[in-house]
C-alpha cells in the first residue's frame, strides 16, 4: 500500500469508528429523501373549504359538493354567520369560505349569479392557486347546472385548449424535487465534511505530523478528498435506488452521464471544502464558511424556486452558482432523458467551475502548507 | 455566569465568521428571500408553432403574449423542435395552432389548439396550463363575442390578511423561525461541543462554576444575538417589504423570546448528546434546521404532506411559532394561548432533558 | 546508522531568520549540531524555539538565511529532508480514534514502508517502548505517558538519522519523564542525533550540549557543565535564569 492508499484507509477507519457518524452518513439520505420527497411539494392539496349558506338549496349544495370532490379541496368546519367565518379564518381553522347569496337560483337564471369567496391570504402562493382552482371548478359546475335552462344553451365555437403534459403527466413536484435532493445530500457530505476533516487535524495537531512527513501536498489533498468522493458516490447510489424504487421516478437518461456530472460537481464541493479549510483554523469557522455559501447556493439554484422566476440581477448571479447547473443536469437526465448534447452548456459551466475551484484549492493548500 | 457569558461574547466578536453567520447572514437571507422568492410565476417562456399562419392565429398569439404572464420566446417550424427545446430548457411549453384554425372558427365550430407542456416541474407546468387557459378565455371574449359558454356565475373573491397576495408578506415573517433555529441551535451546539472537543470545557469546569451556570452563561450571548436577528428581520420586513403589522409588537416580542428559548434548548440538547463538532453540525442540520425549513409550513403547507410528516410537522417548535407570527402580523390577533402553551411545554421538556444529559455527561 | 555528512554535522543553521510582519521571531540563528549528539534547545516561551524548529523541519519557510539538515539545504531539498527526520511535538500528533497499531501502520505507510516492513518494525518498536499489550487499544484511552512513548515510536518508525522533539515531556509525571529520557539515550546511543526542546531544566542536564535562546537569538551555547562554570551557576535552573535575565 502506497502512502496515498494509507491515507485513504486511515480516513475510512476514522469515519467508520464513530458509530453516530456512520448512521448519519447512511441513514441521512434515506430519511431526507423520504421527508423532503414528500414534504417539499408545491402541489395544492387539502385546502379546507367552509360554506356559508343562509338558505341552503339544491344548487348551492351541488356547487359546494363539486368543490369538495376535487383532490385539492376538503370540507372545512360548517359556518353559520359571517362573523363566525371571520373567526375561523383568523384562527386558521379554515382556508376558504364560500358565501352563497340567499337568492342564488333566481340570480343565476337572470344571468347575474354572484358568489362571495373569503380566503386566507397569509400563504400567498397557496391562496392564489386555490382561488384560481376553485373558480375553475365553480364555473364548470355552474355551466353544467345552467345548461338545461332556457336561454342558457351552450353556444358553439371558440378556441379551446388541449393540454398535453410531457414527462410528468400527473404534475407532481416530487418528480423534480427528488433528483435535486440527491444533489443536496452530496453537497453536504462532501463540502462540509472535507472542510471539517482537514481543520480537525489542524485543531488536534495531527496535520503538523503529516506535514513533516514526506507526503506531498497533492497526496494529502487526494487522501482527504478521495474517501469523501467515494462516500458521495455511495450516497448517490443509495439515493438513486431510492428514487427509482421508492419514489418511482423514471431514470430516463444515462447513469454514466449522471455519474460524470456528479464527478464534476464533486470537484466543486470537495475543492470548496478544502478552500474553506485553508481559511479556517477551527472546525466552527470551517462549518460557517461552507454553510454561508451553501445557504445562498441552495436559494439561487432553482431547487425550490425556478431560476426563470427570479429578478434579472439574481438570474445573472446564478451563473456563478455551480449547484444551479448540476440541478439542471440531474433533472434533465432523470426526467427528460437529456443527453450530453442537450446538456452541453450546463455541463461545460459545471466543468469550468469544478476545474477552477479544485485548482484554486490545490494551489491555496500548497501555499498554506509550504 | 456573567464571566462565562462575557468570554463567549468575546469569542463571537473576535471571530468575524461567527459574526457573519450570526448577523450578516440573517440579513442577507431576508433580502434574498424577500426578493428572490416570488411564487407568483410571470413571464413564463413558451414557444409557438403556428401551422396556420393566418390572421386569426396571429391574433391568438398576440392575445396570449399580451396577457402579461406569458412570453413567446421562440417560433417553431415543426413539432420535432419541441422536445429538444424542453431538454435545453429554452421554453416551458409549446402552443400548437393547427392548420384550418380560421376555417373551423368561420364555420362556427370549436377550434382546438394544443399546448405541449414540459411537465418536469409539476407546479410550474400546472401554472403554465392555467395561464394559457385564462389567456384563451380572454381571447375568446375579445375576438369571438358570443362564442363559447358564458359563465352563469360570477365570483367575487376577497383575500384576507394579504389582499395582494404578496409573497414577501408570507415569507419574511416566517423566516424568523428558521433563522433563530440556525443561530440558536446550530451556533450554540457547535460552540459547546467545541469546548469539549478541544478540552477547554474541563478547564473551565475546574474553576468554581457550576455546570448549570456555565451552560446558562454560554447561552446568553446567543439569546441576545437571536433577539437581535429577530428584530432586524422584522425591521427589514416592515421597512423594505412593507409587511403589515396588524397586531401588537409587545405580544410578538414575548412570543419570539419564548421561541428563542426553545431553540437554544435544542442546541443545548444536541451538544449534550454528541462528542464531535462534525456530528453536532450534522445533527443540528438534519434534526433542527431542515425540518424548520421544510416541515413547519414556512413555505410548504402541511395539508399537502402525507400524514406521518404532518405529525412530525406538529412536533416542530417552528410550526407553532410560525402560526403565531403570521397571526399577529397579518391577521392582527394577539392572543395565541394554545400555540404559546405548546411552545412553553416544548421548552420545559427540552431544557430539562438537556440539563439532565449534560450533568450526566460531565459526571462521566 | 549511515554517516550524516562529510563534516559530521546533523544540523547546521547559518543566519537563519524568520519574521512575522514587524516581529522577528528568529534573528540570524547560527548553529552546528554534531551527528549523534543530544542537543538541548532551550529558551523561555516566545523566545523563538518553536519557530526555529519548524523551519528546520520544513514546516515554515525562512525569511532569510539557510539551514542544512543531514547535509541537505532545507530551501531546495525540503522533501528529502523530511525523509531524514523524525518529529514529535508536544501535541503528539496521534489519532485518538485509531488504535495504537493503526496509528503506527498509518504513519509507516505515509513514509513509504511496505506492509511487511511496517509489521516487523511495529512489533520491534512496541516491544522496545513496552507497549506490546496496547496494540489494539484505542489511542485516546491511553494514559499520557503511553501516548508519549507511542508518539516517539511514530517518530522513529522510518529510522530517521535525526530526531526533532518539541517539548516531548509536557504534562507527564517525573517517573514517565525519566523513563522517556532513558529511551532517548538508547536512541542516541545507536547514532541518532536528538534535537530536543524542553521547559524542564533538570532534563537539560541530560543533554550533551545546550543552547539558550533569548528574543530570537542564541545567548549561550555549550555543555551544561561548561555553561554553568562560565556563568557561575549552581544548576541549570540558575543558569537559565541568569542567561535569560541578562
Amino acid at each position: 500500500m502506497g502512502p496515498l492508499a494509507r491515507l485513504v484507509q486511515k480516513e475510512f477507519r476514522q469515519i467508520f469508528r464513530d458509530p453516530l457518524m456512520v448512521r448519519l452518513i447512511f441513514l441521512m439520505p434515506i430519511i431526507q429523501l423520504f421527508v423532503l420527497g414528500h414534504a417539499v411539494s408545491l402541489d395544492l392539496k387539502g385546502v379546507r373549504v367552509s360554506v356559508l349558506d343562509p338558505v341552503p338549496g339544491p344548487l348551492s349544495r351541488r356547487l359546494s359538493q363539486a368543490v369538495w370532490e376535487t383532490e385539492t379541496f376538503t370540507p372545512g368546519p360548517p359556518v353559520a354567520t359571517p362573523s363566525q367565518a371571520e373567526d375561523l379564518l383568523v384562527q386558521g381553522r379554515t382556508d376558504l369560505v364560500l358565501h352563497f347569496p340567499v337568492d342564488l337560483e333566481r340570480r343565476m337564471r337572470q344571468g347575474n349569479g354572484v358568489l362571495g369567496i373569503n380566503l386566507d391570504g397569509r400563504n400567498s402562493a397557496q391562496a392564489g392557486q386555490a382561488l384560481a382552482q376553485v373558480q375553475a371548478v365553480l364555473n364548470l359546475e355552474a355551466a353544467r347546472l345552467a345548461s338545461g335552462w332556457k336561454g342558457q344553451a351552450p353556444r358553439p365555437g371558440g378556441v379551446t385548449l388541449q393540454p398535453l403534459y410531457l414527462y410528468n403527466p400527473e404534475l407532481v413536484s416530487r418528480y423534480q424535487m427528488v433528483p435535486a435532493i440527491t444533489i443536496l445530500l452530496i453537497t453536504i457530505i462532501s463540502a462540509m465534511l472535507t472542510g471539517m476533516s482537514v481543520v480537525r487535524e489542524k485543531e488536534l495537531g495531527t496535520l503538523e505530523q503529516l506535514l513533516v512527513s514526506p507526503l506531498t501536498s497533492r497526496q494529502l489533498v487526494l487522501g482527504k478528498t478521495i474517501p469523501l468522493a467515494i462516500l458521495s458516490f455511495g450516497e448517490l447510489a443509495v439515493a438513486t435506488l431510492a428514487a427509482i424504487l421508492v419514489f418511482r421516478l423514471p431514470l430516463e437518461g444515462s447513469v454514466l452521464l449522471l455519474s460524470g456530472a456528479v464527478f464534476l460537481y464533486l470537484l466543486v464541493t470537495l475543492g470548496g471544502g478544502l478552500l474553506a479549510s485553508t481559511v479556517s483554523s477551527t472546525q466552527q469557522q470551517a462549518i460557517f464558511t461552507v454553510w454561508f455559501f451553501l445557504v445562498f447556493s441552495i436559494l439561487l439554484s432553482g431547487f425550490f424556486f425556478p431560476v426563470a422566476n427570479m429578478p434579472q440581477a439574481l438570474r445573472w448571479l446564478t451563473w456563478m452558482n455551480p449547484m444551479r447547473f448540476i440541478i439542471e443536469i440531474v433533472r434533465g437526465i432523470y426526467l427528460k432523458g437529456s443527453g450530453p448534447a442537450d446538456l452541453a452548456l450546463p455541463l461545460g459551466m459545471l466543468a469550468a467551475h469544478g476545474v477552477g475551484v479544485f485548482s484554486l484549492a490545490l494551489w491555496r493548500f500548497r501555499k498554506r502548507v509550504a | 455566569m456573567l464571566a462565562v457569558a462575557a468570554k463567549e461574547f468575546l469569542h463571537i466578536l473576535r471571530d468575524p465568521r461567527t459574526l457573519a453567520v450570526a448577523l450578516v447572514m440573517p440579513l442577507a437571507m431576508v433580502l434574498l428571500y424577500g426578493y428572490a422568492i416570488d411564487m407568483e410565476l410571470r413571464a413564463l417562456p413558451i414557444a409557438v408553432l403556428d401551422e396556420e399562419g393566418g390572421v386569426r392565429s396571429r391574433q391568438l398569439v398576440e392575445d396570449v403574449q399580451s396577457s402579461g404572464f406569458i412570453q413567446v420566446v421562440e417560433r417553431l417550424s415543426s413539432r420535432e423542435q419541441i422536445e429538444p427545446g424542453f431538454r435545453h430548457n429554452r421554453f416551458l411549453a409549446a402552443l400548437v395552432i393547427p392548420a384550418g384554425h380560421a376555417r373551423r372558427l368561420g364555420q362556427g365550430r370549436e377550434a382546438p389548439v394544443q399546448v405541449v407542456v414540459d411537465g418536469a416541474d409539476g407546479s410550474t407546468a400546472a401554472t403554465v396550463g392555467a395561464y394559457l387557459e385564462q389567456a384563451i378565455a380572454l381571447h375568446n371574449g375579445r375576438r369571438l363575442p358570443g362564442a363559447g359558454l358564458k359563465p352563469p356565475l360570477r365570483v367575487e373573491p376577497r383575500t384576507w390578511f394579504n389582499p395582494q397576495r404578496v409573497s414577501a408578506h408570507f415569507i419574511v415573517p416566517g423566516l424568523t423561525a428558521v433563522v433563530m433555529i440556525m443561530v440558536c441551535a446550530l451556533l450554540t451546539s457547535i460552540s459547546i461541543v467545541r469546548e469539549r472537543e478541544t478540552g477547554t470545557l474541563e478547564q473551565v469546569l475546574t474553576a468554581p462554576v457550576q455546570a448549570r451556570e456555565l451552560i446558562l452563561g454560554k447561552l446568553q450571548p446567543y439569546l441576545l444575538i437571536g433577539a437581535l436577528d429577530t428584530a432586524v428581520i422584522f425591521f427589514v420586513g416592515r421597512v423594505v417589504f412593507q409587511v403589515p403589522m396588524n397586531g401588537s409588537w409587545l405580544a410578538l416580542a414575548g412570543y419570539s423570546l419564548l421561541y428563542i428559548w426553545v431553540a437554544l434548548a435544542m442546541g443545548l440538547l444536541i451538544s449534550a448528546l454528541v462528542r464531535t463538532q462534525q456530528v453536532a453540525m450534522m445533527i443540528a442540520l438534519v434534526v433542527t434546521l431542515l425540518p424548520a425549513l421544510l416541515l413547519s409550513g414556512f413555505i410548504f403547507s402541511h395539508a399537502s404532506m402525507p400524514l406521518p410528516l404532518q405529525v412530525v410537522g406538529h412536533l416542530i417548535p417552528a410550526t407553532w411559532y410560525l402560526r403565531i407570527v403570521r397571526g399577529v402580523m397579518l391577521a392582527g390577533v394577539n392572543a395565541w394561548p394554545r400555540e404559546a402553551l405548546v411552545l412553553a411545554g416544548m421548552g420545559v421538556a427540552i431544557t430539562g432533558l438537556a440539563l439532565k444529559r449534560f450533568q450526566k455527561r460531565l459526571d462521566d | 546508522m549511515r554517516p550524516t555528512t562529510e563534516s559530521g554535522l546533523a544540523v547546521r543553521a547559518h543566519h537563519l531568520s524568520r519574521r512575522f510582519g514587524d516581529f522577528t521571531a528568529v534573528d540570524s540563528l547560527d548553529l552546528d549540531v554534531e551527528a549523534g549528539e543530544i542537543f538541548g534547545f532551550l529558551g523561555a516561551n516566545g523566545a523563538g524555539k518553536t519557530t526555529a524548529i519548524r523551519m528546520l523541519c520544513g514546516l515554515l519557510a525562512p525569511s532569510a538565511g539557510e539551514a542544512w539538515v543531514d547535509g541537505l539545504p532545507i530551501s531546495t531539498h525540503g522533501e528529502a529532508v523530511k525523509r531524514r527526520i523524525g518529529y514529535m511535538s508536544q501535541r503528539f500528533g496521534l489519532y485518538d480514534d485509531l488504535r495504537v497499531g493503526e496509528n503506527l501502520e498509518f504513519y509507516g505507510g505515509i513514509y513509504g514502508l511496505d506492509s511487511a516492513a511496517i509489521k516487523a518494525r511495529r512489533g520491534e518498536l512496541l516491544e522496545r517502548l513496552d507497549l506490546s499489550q496496547a496494540l489494539d487499544r484505542p489511542t485516546g484511552s491511553l494514559p499520557l505517558g503511553y501516548k508519549q512513548r507511542l508518539a516517539l515510536g511514530v517518530a522513529l518508525l522510518h529510522r530517521p538519522p535525526i530526531l526533532f522533539l518539541d517539548e516531548p515531556t509536557g504534562g507527564v509525571d517525573p517517573v514517565a519523564r525519566r523513563a522517556f529520557w532513558d529511551l532517548i539515550y538508547e536512541v542516541a546511543a545507536e547514532g541518532t542525533t536528538v534535537f530536543v526542546t524542553t521547559h524542564y531544566m533538570d532534563e537539560a542536564e541530560y543533554c550533551g550540549r545546550v543552547s539558550i535562546m533569548v528574543a530570537g537569538r542564541i545567548q549561550a551555547l555549550g555543555t551544561p557543565a561548561s555553561l554553568k562554570a562560565e556563568h557561575g551557576a549552581r544548576d541549570m535552573q540558575d543558569l537559565f535564569l541568569k542567561v535569560v535575565g541578562t
